[in-house]
């Protein structure tokens, strides 16, 4: 499987990075979570890691190694929306309060309704991104329906991995300036 | 009259869609919309005074309602040829975006919004979600006309359910659980 335009990408970071280089070819390829599913982790955690580079080159990897365009609408949906939850559901959980989870949160996430593939799929992207942005509480409820819809922890863990090695991958991308 | 809860009965009724010759009728039913939210709104009489600021005004805010992945459809007792008279003969209908439809009798009757001395339909509001369930209905006599914005903040609640795990409380059951249940 080529990652062309992620090995571009790699060549360009500094050497004291280059754990983080053969990380991103390590955990980049079929094993617990097949194409589909590693690729669609990658692109919401790219998002979600913001760089703008770094993301050019996942997705275009993605796309030439075969992974469906709706898929990765998918993934940049699970980017966005967790954007917008890890921040709310966060505080929830920070604050501690009741009060705060009585109260309708009001925002609108009809997105997650209109997946284009199996919703244990999406919330491994969630997943994800959660992780990078740090949301404790999102962490476990995505871990909790992802085992629900027949997925494993080995499932779980290599998508976290995906998602700690694209985060990193996207500071070093910071480097250069 | 149909209430939140019920599901919205199948209909195909004549319309008018526009003003340009040759295509100013089309049928429209329920049907024609799968995913989509549906807004049907209902008002008395054309030719009235009160109908068209609501019905303009449903269409100025038409964007918002695409938006929501909702269609907006009008209609009155009227048949879709007044509409076409209507539309024709007001110059704030001439450019609507939105369909006028032909509330049959047998569809009024459904719907439950026929003024009893009128026997006009009544100002009636309906908010139908993608499944075909009724989630909102309103209905104000003939002389007081609606607020659309207030429309769209029903609509708004309604879209806004918290459909992500991260909302879940310990010891509750977890969305997924939630709709093996109710599936």
């Amino acid at each position: 499987m080529a990652l062309d335009a992620i090995e571009k990408f790699s060549e360009s970071l500094p050497d004291l990075a280059r754990d983080i280089k053969l990380n991103l070819s390590g955990v980049l390829q079929e094993g617990a979570l097949n194409a589909q599913q590693f690729w669609g982790v990658a692109a919401a955690c790219a998002c979600a890691a913001r760089n703008p580079r770094l993301t050019q080159a996942v997705l275009a990897d993605a796309a030439t190694s075969g992974v469906a365009e709706t898929t990765l609408e998918d993934a940049k949906a699970a980017a966005v929306l967790m954007g917008m939850n890890n921040v709310y559901y966060r505080f929830r959980h920070m604050i501690g309060k009741e009060a705060y989870s009585q109260r309708p949160a009001r925002l609108r996430m009809q997105r997650m309704q209109k997946l284009a593939g199996p919703k244990a799929e999406f919330e491994l992207f969630c997943l994800g991104v959660s992780a990078i942005n740090g949301c404790e509480m999102c962490v476990k409820a995505h871990e909790a329906v992802i085992l629900e819809n027949g997925l494993t922890e080995e499932q779980v863990h290599d998508a976290v991995r995906i998602a700690a090695t694209i985060h990193a991958a996207a500071i070093a991308a910071e480097l250069q300036g | 009259m149909l209430v939140p809860g019920q599901k919205l009965p199948d209909f195909s009724v004549p319309a008018c869609v526009g003003i340009e010759k040759g295509k100013e009728f089309r049928p429209v039913s329920n049907k024609d919309f799968p995913g989509k939210w549906i807004v049907l709104y209902s008002y008395p009489k054309d030719f009235t005074f009160v109908c068209p600021t609501e019905i303009v005004e449903f269409d100025k805010k038409l964007k918002e309602f695409t938006d929501r992945d909702a269609v907006v459809l009008g209609g009155s007792t009227d048949n879709e040829f007044s509409h076409l008279a209507w539309r024709k003969d007001h110059s704030d209908l001439k450019n609507l975006h939105h369909p006028l439809l032909f509330l049959t009798p047998a569809l009024v009757g459904q719907l439950g919004i026929l003024h009893p001395e009128a026997q006009a339909a009544l100002r009636a509001t309906f908010i139908i979600d993608p499944d075909g369930v009724v989630r909102y209905a309103s209905a104000n006599d003939l002389s007081v006309g609606r607020s659309v914005a207030e429309v769209l903040r029903v609509l708004d609640g309604l879209q806004t359910d918290e459909l992500c795990p991260c909302n879940w409380k310990k010891g509750e059951e977890t969305l997924t659980q939630k709709l093996k249940k109710a599936n």
